[in-house]
């Protein structure tokens, strides 16, 4: 045989990756035992083929691996022929004293000691699967109880999720509404740099505050809103600082405007200004 | 995964002989992925190829008595046990000829199987599938992976029987060309 030209036919090829019929293949097989070069042939050409297939190589889903170790145990018990007798036994049992029909003061008292150990064991088994399945009910509990709390976290987050969502579309609502005028209050005399917006609908007198930048009040104090018309100042309410510096909040509503202001008071509100301790103010628009 | 261990693969043989379930963990986590690789390229289906997989692995450790450390190597043995079974597969699920070209046909786009094999080592395949020609990679993955024979090839790809032959060659010429560059 012409080696060279038998390796390059492709006949090799063609066999290595499976083209080949059986009785083909198998003529193959004996040039490879044959001759050194064929083998040598097909082995790079095995190696090249089992490196392109181990480029497509991926790590199989994680639970594959367990479940085949516990198929394997039970594969290696079936091998073992301990779990046949019981079979065989019942099996004997049930059949001897039909079939043999004759020695009837024999057959019963057989019956009986078959039936009280199949009874004994239908009883161990019963008692096995109680202990299993109690361990598993316990299992069953922890993990329900698990995803019970998961869940509620969860619940719990989208309910933040939602209270937040809704507060950011009103504060989007009333950004939106042309109807509001909107007054920037600048820092007063020392307190320059600080700042507090007021939004005011003068139809339905509607006001809201954006404390921006107002510094934290003291525990016993709070800041509180007024609306001034010729001078005099009107009580539009208290307001929080904290969580609510950064957020829209509604305070009392506003009958007329021309100048907001915002001074420190005690804690609740005065029902006067102290107008020495102003912090901002700004005058309304048109 | 057992990093502190590593075998030879005569002490794995060995140990796999033993029935040592060691072993055999070591021997899964060393050679699932390749395993899996085959039985996914097959049958294209991502759980049919987890049941593949458990199948191999339980005819390799069934089958281990009869593994010939001088027929070849273990990897080369279990390969063509995995390949085996996941074409007996492939054909029991009565999937026809038309069928596996039909497979092909969206099988062999190079940005398909990317998606369907996120994690596969991405630059050496990327170099195979950019320089193996897509007749070279089809007449690959139709032998080697659904299992056609030369007729059968002939057909789907309306080719002579004798072209199939030396396509075959060439692809696999080509292939440790590039084998070569990776």
């Amino acid at each position: 045989m012409d080696v060279q030209r038998y390796i390059s036919s492709g006949v090799i090829e063609n066999h290595v990756t499976g083209l080949l019929s059986e009785p083909e293949a198998r003529e193959v097989e004996g040039a490879i035992q044959e001759y050194p070069e064929v083998k040598a042939a097909a082995d790079a050409i095995r190696q090249d083929m089992e490196r392109y297939i181990e480029l497509w190589a991926q790590k199989p889903p994680a639970g594959i691996k367990r479940q085949l170790m516990e198929r394997l145990r039970k594969d290696d018990v079936q091998d073992t022929p301990a779990a046949s007798p019981i079979t065989t036994t019942t099996e004997k049992t049930y059949d001897d004293p039909f079939s043999e029909e004759k020695g009837e003061g024999v057959a019963p008292i057989r019956i009986w000691q078959y039936s009280a150990v199949a009874a004994i064991i239908l009883l161990l088994a019963s008692v096995t699967m109680n202990v299993v399945s109690y361990g598993n009910s316990d299992q069953f509990k922890d993990q329900y109880a698990e995803m019970q709390a998961e869940q509620e976290a969860i619940n719990a987050e989208k309910q933040a999720l939602k209270d937040e969502l809704a507060s950011v579309r009103k504060e989007a609502d009333i950004l939106k509404n042309p109807a509001f005028k909107w007054t920037r209050m600048p820092g007063m005399g020392k307190h320059t740099g600080i700042v507090a917006t007021v939004g005011w609908n003068p139809q339905t007198k509607e006001t809201f505050i954006l404390a921006q930048e107002l510094p934290e009040p003291p525990a016993d104090k709070q800041y509180q809103l007024w609306a001034i018309v010729n001078g005099k100042p009107i009580d539009a309410g208290v307001f929080e600082l904290g969580n609510n510096a950064r957020v829209i909040q509604k305070v009392k509503a506003v009958e007329n405007a021309q100048v907001f202001a915002v001074t420190l008071e005690k804690k609740g509100g005065s029902t006067s200004a102290s107008l020495d301790q102003m912090y901002v103010a700004g005058k309304v628009a048109g | 995964m057992g990093a502190a261990v590593t075998y030879t693969e005569s002490e794995l043989v060995l140990g796999l002989k033993a029935r040592n379930e060691k072993h055999f963990g070591y021997l899964y986590d060393h050679y699932s992925p390749a395993l899996y690789g085959i039985a996914l390229k097959v049958l294209n289906d991502e759980s049919m190829a987890g049941d593949v997989l458990q199948e191999i692995f339980l005819k390799i450790w069934r089958g281990i008595e009869r593994y010939d450390t001088d027929k070849g190597r273990l990897f080369t043995w279990m390969v063509n046990i995995a390949r085996n079974t996941a074409i007996d597969t492939l054909r029991s699920k009565s999937h026809k000829m038309g069928q596996k070209v039909a497979e092909l046909g969206s099988n062999t786009l190079a940005s398909e199987q990317l998606a369907i094999h996120p994690s596969v080592d991405h630059l050496g395949l990327v170099k195979v599938l950019e320089l193996l020609s897509r007749e070279q990679r089809v007449i690959i993955d139709l032998a080697y992976y659904k299992g056609c024979t030369q007729d059968e090839i002939a057909k789907i790809l309306d080719i002579p029987l004798g072209t199939v032959k030396t396509r075959m060659r060439n692809a696999i010429i080509q292939l440790r060309n590039i084998l070569k560059q990776i």
